[in-house]
């Protein structure tokens, strides 16, 4: 039996919701960060099963974008976390829900 | 064969990414993606993708993953004590939408035509690094480039957003994206120890260090 591309797309679902989930119940910013990492891999996997199943490689190149993308924004991302964790010794959201310092 | 493998690491990456959000220290989270991310490029290579398989393992398990747990460790991050849940009325709202997005799944899965498309075969060339490589430089080479333009800006980004001053003197004022004013940095009035510049002709200069201005007319005898 062959994998059918629904299957692929029903995982990505599945992952894009856990990610999605994690963001909404995480109050840690690190571990928002690695949810919003879980989603956009979930993006990824979609993107790589359509161009496998439709033999474009159209959908590899955005997957290769996205990473980029992905990579420069892990970069800034734990750059603003530094900066807040020293301006005040918390990682809680609920904390910094003001950007005031 | 296939389909085992997909049941595999599927069960794998959902169970990896459950794992992720339920932990509490965020160390074993950032272990539980790794899972996730790994899983998933063992899931590229059976959709007959190993350049991006590949990339997923350098860039995401490699890179941005040692980026995080870097973070993590700097931090010194503890678990996340459980806190009183807030917005208690909103529940019964969320259940009747979980309720609704789980009825319209259940309806695609069963009601929606699926498409016949098989995945692409070992004898197919998409996946490869050279049709990846030919696409990324003829037809997308301009968000290629852009892309190398996100990178640099996300480089000097962080290195803004991260330093604590100390390269600088405290006194400097850093805005972003200008420069820092040379007379923030080395202020006269402040330090008083600075000699002043002492303004003097070039005559002058001639007597001190004992030479003298004149050709020296004397060369032919």
């Amino acid at each position: 039996m062959v994998p059918q591309l629904s299957w692929y797309l029903a995982l990505s679902a599945v992952l894009f919701t856990i990610g999605v989930v994690g963001v909404m119940i995480k109050r840690n910013v690190i571990a928002m960060f690695m949810c919003i990492e879980l989603m956009l891999n979930a993006v990824n996997l979609t993107f790589v099963s359509f161009s496998s199943f439709f033999r474009d490689t159209t959908g590899q190149l955005f997957v290769f974008i996205v990473m980029t993308v992905a990579a420069a924004e892990a970069a800034v991302g734990l750059g603003i976390i530094i900066a807040i964790f020293r301006n005040r010794e918390s990682l809680d959201v609920d904390d910094e829900s003001t950007l005031k310092l | 064969m296939l389909a085992l493998l997909f049941i595999l690491f599927a069960g794998l990456a959902v169970g990896c990414a459950i794992s992720m959000v339920v932990q509490r220290n965020p160390l074993y989270s950032a272990i539980s993606l790794i899972g996730v991310f790994i899983s998933l490029a063992c899931l590229y290579v059976t959709l007959a993708a190993p350049f991006i398989a590949a990339v997923q393992v350098i860039v995401y398990a490699g890179a941005i993953m040692v980026l995080v747990v870097f973070v993590i460790m700097l931090l010194n991050v503890e678990e996340e004590d459980r806190a009183p849940l807030r917005l208690r009325s909103l529940v019964p709202i969320s259940v009747g939408l979980a309720a609704v997005l789980f009825a319209e799944t259940a309806f695609i899965i069963f009601f929606v035509h699926q498409s016949p498309a098989t995945p692409a075969s070992g004898l197919s060339d998409v996946g490869l690094t050279a049709s990846i490589g030919a696409g990324l430089f003829t037809t997308y080479l301009l968000p290629f480039e852009i892309t190398s333009i996100l990178l640099l800006m996300a480089v000097v980004g962080a290195m803004t957003l991260a330093r604590s001053g100390g390269l600088l003197p405290g006194k400097a004022l850093v805005v972003p994206g200008y420069q820092v004013l040379a007379q923030e940095i080395l202020d006269p009035s402040t330090t008083p120890d600075l000699a002043p510049i002492v303004e003097r002709s070039s005559t002058e200069i001639e007597h001190e260090l004992g030479v003298t201005g004149e050709p020296n007319t004397n060369d032919g005898n």
